[in-house]
C-alpha cells in the first residue's frame, strides 16, 4: 500500500479523460495517427491512475471517520442552495469497477484503431467523455452527482450507436435512449423524492443528497416501496432485466465492436451497481419485500435469455443475449441477500465484463474480414485461421463457466448463496449451465470446425489470423480470465468488506430510522 | 418625482425611446444595416447595464430591496421586475442579433423588425412592473400589437399572412376574454390595483363558499384568456400555424417573449391577485398542465417541419411550467410555494435561451431562402457547419433535460416542488418526466437528422453571419453555463428565489 493522502486521486481519475477530450478537440481533425495515439495515451494514464488507486487502497477497508467505509473521501460544495455536493469515495466494489472501466477503455480504444476510419476524432472524444460518464457514476457519494455523471454516460453511447453503427443503427440508438431515459428520469423524481423527505426531517438541505447521511437517516415505508421501484426500473433497464432487456440486443447488434465491448463490459454494470450502492442500502425494508419478485425476474431472465441465444443466426445477437443470462446471476445473487450470493453477484459483474468484453472483441476480428456476423455462413475457420480459433475457444469456455477460469467462480458463488436461500431458485439456475454449452458450443462448432464454408472460401487471402495488435487488445483479458480463475481472492478480497457493509445496511433498515 | 422614481422607469423609458429612435435613426439614414444594428445592441446593453446598476439585486443595485413604487403604486420595480426585464431584454438582444442573416437575403427590412420588436419588449417590461389592472392590460397589448405585426412581417408570403391574421383573431379575443374577466373581478372588489384585490379577496377567502358566480365567471375568463396568451392546451390552436408562418427569427421570438410575458402576468394575476382562491383555480391548472404537457408532445411527435415541432414542444413546455404553478396553488406551506415560483422563473430563463437557440440555428440554415423548414434540411449539418452543428444539439439536449444543462436544472426545480407538495403532485412530477421521455424522441431527431444522415448531395456550404455566430455563442454558453459553473447556477438560484418571494410575500 503506497499513501496518497493529500492526492485528490479520485478527481484525477475522472478528470483525465476529461481533459483529455478537450484536448482531442485541438488536433486537427486529418491528423489521424496524433488523435488515435493521444486518445490511447490518455486512456492509459487513466488505467495507471486507476493502478496507483489499487496500489494506495487499503484492502482491509477500515471504518473512515465519518462511519463509512469510503477511501479517498474528496467533498467540496458544489449547490449550495440544495446541499448539493461533488463527493467522491472509493469501497472495494467501486474500485473493481473503475479499473474495470479504465482497462476496458484503453482496450476498446487500441480496438478501434483500424475498424474506425470515419470521423476518428469525434469518435475518440465521445469515448473518452463516455470514460467520465462512467468513471464518475461509480465513484459519486452524492446521489446528484450520480444522477449527472448517469445522464452523461447516455449522451456518447448514443452518439457512437448512431454515428458508427451498423445499417439499422438509428433505430437502435434511439430505443436504447429512450428505454434509459425512462427509467433514469423516474429515478430523478425518487432521488428529489428521498433528498426532499431527509431535508423535511432535518430541516434543511444540508447533505441532503449524501448518500451516506441517507442511509444512516432510513425512509418510511410508502416512499422506500415508491422510491424504489423508481430505482428498479432505472437499474433493471440498465441491467437489463427480463423483461426491460429488449432494446440490448438491438444496441449490441448495431454498435460499432468497441462500444459493444463497453456496453456490454462497463454500462451493463452500471446497473447492478447501482443496486447495491444506492437501491439496497437506502430502501432496504422495500428491497425485502421485493426481492422475491426480482428472483423470479432474474430466474426467468437466465433460462430465458440463454434459450433465446440458442436460436439466434447473428453471432452478436447471441452473444447480446447471452448477456442478458448472464447478468441475470448478478441480479439473483444480489437479490438473495446472502453473503456468498452478493460476493457471486460482484464477481459476475466484473467477470462478465472481461469475458463477454472480450467476446464481443472476438466477433469483431472475425467481422472485420467477413462485415458478416452470420453463423451459417461460417465454418472451418480453425483450419485457415488457428490462432483466432483457440482465443476465440477459450473465451467461450469461459462464457460457459469451466472451472478454473473466471466465469465459474461468480456463476459457482451465486448458486452457493441461492442453494442457502432457495433450493428451487438454485436448481432452475443450475439449468443454465446445459443451455449455456448448447448455445455456445453449438454457435463454436458452427463456425469453427467443420469444412470452410464457401462464403470464407470467397475470401481468399482476406481471411487472415489475428493481427498483433488484436492479439494486444485480447491478451490482457485473457490473463486476466485465468488469474482470477485461479485466484479468485484477488477479487473476493476487496469485496468482502463492503458486501458486509451492505447487508448490515440491509439487516439494520428495519430498526434505526429517524424518518419513520 | 424623485430620483429614484426615475431610476425605476429608466430601463422602460431607454427601450421604449430606443424603439423610437431607430425609427428615426431609419428615417435620417435609410436602409443602413450597420447602424441600426449598432444602435440597437448598444442601446439595449446600456438598459440592461442600467437595469443592473438600479436594481434592486440580492446583491445590491441603488433602489431599496423592497421595490420602488411610482405613480402612486401603479407601476413598482422590485426584485422580480429586475429579473424579468433582463430577461426581455436578453431574449431582444439575442432576436436582434439572429434577424439580420433571414431578413437580408429576403429584403425584408431590418429597421423596421427592430423597432417593432423593441415596442413589444417594452410592452413585456410594462407586463413586468405593472401592478394595476390597466397598466398590465396596456402592457398586454403593447406586447401584442407588434407581435401581430412581427408575424405578418414577410407580407408576400402567404403562409406568414395566414398565420398573423390567425395570431390577430384569436390574440385579439383572447385579450377580449381576459378583458371580461378582468371586468368581473374589479366588478366585485371595486378597485384595479392588483394587490388590493389580493387583500379583498383575502379577507372574504373564508366566506367563499360557494364561489359567487360573478367571481367564478371572473375566474374562469381570466383562465381561459391567459391560457391563451401562454398557448395552454385547449386554447393552443393558433400556435402552429402562426411559428409555421412567420419568419423565422419573428418565431424564435414569439415562442419565448410573449410566452415569457404571458407567464409573468399569470403570475402577477393567479398569485398576487387570485392567490387567495387558489383552492378554486389549482386543480384546473393541474390538468390543463397535464393535458398541454402531454398533447403537446404528442403532437409534436409527428412533425416534420421543424417549425411546426418546436412549435408543439413549446406548449408541452407550457405544460411542464404550469405544473410549477399548479404546486403554488395546491399547497400551503411557504416553503414549496417558493420553490415552485422559482421553479418557473429559472424554467422561463432557461427556456428562453434554449429555444431562442434553436430557433436561431434554424433561421442561420434558412439564410439561403428556398430553404425548407423540413427536419431533413439538418441532413449532414453535423459535418457541415459544425459550430451550428454543436450548438444545436446543445439547445436540444438542454430541451430534453439532460445535466448539467440549464434546461435540467428548469425541470428539476419544478420537479423538487412538485415532489415537496407531496400527495398528488408527485403524480404531476411522473407525467412530467415520462413526457420529458417522449420529447426526447424528436429532440434527438434533429440530432439523429445533423450527425448520422449524410448530407444530399445538392447541398451548399452554410454560412452564416458575424452577428448570428455571436448570438449562437452567447445562447450556447448561457445554457451550459447556467447548468455547469456552481457560483453561477448558484446565483441563479438565489436569484430566483429572492424574485419568487417578493411576488408570494407582496
Amino acid at each position: 500500500m503506497i499513501g496518497l493522502a493529500g492526492i485528490p486521486i479520485l478527481s484525477l481519475i475522472i478528470l483525465t479523460p476529461l481533459v483529455g477530450a478537450l484536448l482531442l478537440a485541438f488536433i486537427p481533425g486529418q491528423n489521424l495517427r496524433a488523435i488515435r495515439w493521444t486518445a490511447l495515451g490518455i486512456a492509459l494514464v487513466a488505467f495507471v491512475l486507476s493502478l496507483v488507486a489499487v496500489l494506495g487502497f487499503d484492502a482491509s477497508q477500515p471504518v473512515q471517520p465519518d462511519g463509512s467505509i469510503y477511501q479517498f473521501a474528496e467533498q467540496q460544495p458544489w449547490i449550495p442552495f440544495f446541499g448539493i455536493n461533488y463527493q467522491l469515495g472509493m469501497d472495494g466494489i467501486s474500485l473493481l469497477l473503475v479499473v474495470l472501466t479504465t482497462t476496458l477503455t484503453w482496450i476498446s480504444i487500441l480496438a478501434s484503431f483500424t475498424p474506425v476510419q470515419s470521423r476518428v476524432k469525434e469518435y475518440m472524444i465521445s469515448f473518452l467523455v463516455l470514460e467520465v460518464g462512467m468513471l464518475g457514476v461509480f465513484l459519486a457519494l452524492d446521489m446528484f452527482l450520480f444522477y449527472i455523471f448517469w445522464e452523461i454516460v447516455l449522451v456518447p453511447m448514443y452518439l457512437i450507436i448512431g454515428i458508427w453503427g451498423g445499417a439499422n443503427r438509428i433505430y437502435a440508438t434511439i430505443k436504447f435512449v429512450l428505454y434509459t431515459l425512462v427509467g433514469s428520469l423516474l429515478m430523478l423524481v425518487a432521488i428529489l423524492a428521498t433528498a426532499f423527505s431527509y431535508q423535511a426531517a432535518t430541516g434543511s438541505w444540508d447533505n441532503a443528497f449524501n448518500i451516506q447521511k441517507l442511509v444512516e437517516a432510513g425512509f418510511d415505508p410508502t416512499l422506500q416501496f415508491w422510491a424504489f421501484l423508481a430505482f428498479f426500473l432505472a437499474f433493471a433497464i440498465k441491467v437489463p432485466m427480463f423483461p426491460f432487456h429488449t432494446w440490448l440486443p438491438d444496441a449490441h447488434v448495431e454498435a460499432p465492436t468497441a462500444g459493444s465491448v463497453i456496453l456490454a463490459g462497463v454500462l451493463l454494470k452500471l446497473g447492478g451497481y447501482g443496486f447495491l450502492r444506492f437501491a439496497l442500502p437506502l430502501f432496504p425494508d422495500a428491497a425485502r419485500d421485493l426481492g422475491p419478485l426480482i428472483v423470479v425476474l432474474s430466474l426467468i431472465a437466465i433460462i430465458y435469455g440463454a434459450i433465446v441465444a440458442i436460436v439466434q443466426p447473428d453471432l452478436k445477437k447471441l452473444v447480446a443475449y447471452s448477456s442478458v443470462s448472464h447478468m441475470g446471476f448478478v441480479t439473483l445473487g444480489i437479490f438473495v441477500f446472502q453473503e456468498q450470493g452478493m460476493q457471486g453477484a460482484i464477481m459476475q459483474m466484473i467477470n462478465h465484463g472481461i469475458i463477454t468484453g472480450a467476446l464481443f472483441l472476438c466477433v469483431g476480428v472475425i467481422y472485420e474480414r467477413t462485415h458478416d456476423r452470420t453463423i451459417a455462413k461460417m465454418g472451418g475457420l480453425a483450419s485457415r485461421t488457428p490462432v483466432y480459433a483457440a482465443v476465440f475457444g477459450f473465451f467461450m469456455m469461459a462464457s460457459i463457466g469451466l472451472p478454473g477460469l473466471a466465469g465459474f467462480v461468480g456463476e459457482f458463488l451465486v448458486f452457493l448463496g441461492t442453494f442457502a436461500v432457495s433450493p428451487v431458485a438454485a436448481a432452475i439456475a443450475v439449468l443454465v449451465i446445459i443451455f449455456g454449452a448448447v448455445y455456445l458450443l453449438w454457435m463454436f462448432q458452427r463456425v469453427i470446425f467443420g469444412e470452410v464454408s464457401d462464403f470464407l472460401k470467397g475470401l481468399g487471402h482476406h481471411l487472415t489470423d489475428m493481427t498483433p495488435v488484436e492479439v494486444l487488445t485480447l491478451a490482457p483479458l485473457a490473463a486476466l480470465t485465468l488469474i482470477i480463475g485461479i485466484y479468485p481472492a484477488l477479487v473476493l478480497d476487496f469485496i468482502q468488506v463492503p458486501v458486509d457493509v451492505i447487508l448490515d445496511q440491509l439487516q439494520a433498515g428495519a430498526s434505526v430510522g429517524l424518518l419513520k | 418625482m424623485t430620483a429614484n422614481e426615475w431610476l425605476a422607469i429608466a430601463p422602460f423609458l431607454i427601450v421604449s425611446g430606443l424603439a423610437i429612435g431607430i425609427v428615426i435613426i431609419d428615417l435620417i439614414w435609410p436602409r443602413r444595416k450597420g447602424l441600426v444594428m449598432v444602435a440597437a445592441v448598444v442601446g439595449l446593453l446600456a438598459a440592461m447595464a442600467v437595469t443592473v446598476a438600479a436594481g434592486p439585486l440580492p446583491g445590491g443595485g441603488s433602489l431599496p430591496a423592497s421595490g420602488q413604487a411610482v405613480f402612486g403604486g401603479v407601476y413598482v420595480r422590485d426584485q422580480l421586475t429586475v429579473f424579468l426585464d433582463l430577461l426581455f431584454m436578453s431574449i431582444a438582444l439575442l432576436t436582434i442579433m439572429f434577424a439580420p442573416d433571414y431578413l437580408e437575403p429576403r429584403g425584408l427590412p431590418i429597421a423596421e423588425f427592430t423597432a417593432t420588436l423593441l415596442f413589444a419588449i417594452s410592452g413585456a417590461m410594462l407586463l413586468g412592473a405593472g401592478r394595476d389592472l390597466l397598466i398590465l392590460f396596456l402592457g398586454l397589448e403593447l406586447l401584442v400589437l407588434p407581435g401581430y405585426m412581427l408575424a405578418g412581417f414577410a407580407k408576400r408570403d402567404g403562409l406568414s399572412v395566414e398565420g398573423a391574421i390567425k395570431y390577430f383573431l384569436l390574440g385579439s379575443f383572447s385579450s377580449a376574454i381576459l378583458l371580461f374577466g378582468l371586468a368581473f373581478v374589479f366588478g366585485y372588489t371595486g378597485t384595479t390595483n392588483v394587490s388590493e384585490i389580493g387583500q379583498h379577496l383575502g379577507n372574504i377567502a373564508g366566506g367563499f363558499e360557494p364561489l359567487p358566480v360573478a367571481l367564478g365567471l371572473g375566474l374562469a375568463l381570466i383562465t381561459a384568456g391567459a391560457g391563451f396568451k401562454i398557448a395552454a392546451v385547449p386554447f393552443h390552436y393558433w400556435t402552429p400555424d402562426a411559428y409555421q408562418g412567420s419568419p423565422t427569427p419573428v418565431t424564435g421570438y414569439l415562442s419565448v417573449g410573449p410566452k415569457v410575458a404571458a407567464f409573468a402576468l399569470a403570475l402577477r394575476l393567479f398569485v398576487e391577485m387570485l392567490g387567495p382562491l387558489a383552492d378554486d383555480w389549482w386543480v384546473l391548472v393541474a390538468v390543463l398542465a397535464v393535458l398541454t404537457m402531454t398533447l403537446g408532445n404528442l403532437a409534436a411527435l409527428g412533425q416534420d417541419n421543424i417549425k411546426r415541432m418546436l412549435a408543439y414542444s413549446s406548449i408541452a413546455h407550457t405544460g411542464y411550467i404550469m405544473v410549477g404553478l399548479a404546486v403554488y396553488g395546491g399547497t400551503t406551506s411557504t416553503e414549496v410555494q417558493d420553490t415552485a415560483i422559482q421553479g418557473v422563473l429559472f424554467y422561463l430563463a432557461a427556456y428562453s435561451f434554449m429555444n431562442l437557440g434553436a430557433f436561431a440555428c434554424v433561421a442561420a440554415l434558412q439564410r439561403r431562402p428556398g430553404v425548407t423548414s423540413q427536419v431533413s434540411t439538418f441532413a449532414g449539418l453535423g459535418v457541415r457547419a459544425p459550430l451550428l452543428g454543436v450548438a444545436m444539439t446543445l439547445f436540444m439536449l438542454s430541451l430534453i433535460g439532460i445535466p448539467p444543462t440549464a434546461g435540467f436544472f428548469g425541470k428539476m426545480l419544478i420537479v423538487v416542488s412538485a415532489v415537496e407538495g407531496g400527495g398528488w403532485f408527485v403524480l404531476l412530477a411522473v407525467i412530467l418526466m415520462i413526457n420529458a421521455t417522449a420529447a426526447a424522441f424528436y429532440y434527438l431527431r434533429v440530432v439523429v437528422t445533423m450527425y448520422m444522415r449524410p448530407a444530399p448531395g445538392s447541398a451548399k456550404p452554410v454560412t452564416f453571419g458575424g452577428w448570428t455566430k455571436a448570438g449562437l455563442v452567447i445562447a450556447a454558453t448561457a445554457v451550459v453555463v447556467i447548468g455547469l459553473v456552481p457560483p453561477i447556477t448558484q446565483g441563479m438560484l438565489d436569484w430566483t428565489m429572492q424574485a419568487a418571494r417578493t411576488l408570494i410575500g407582496a
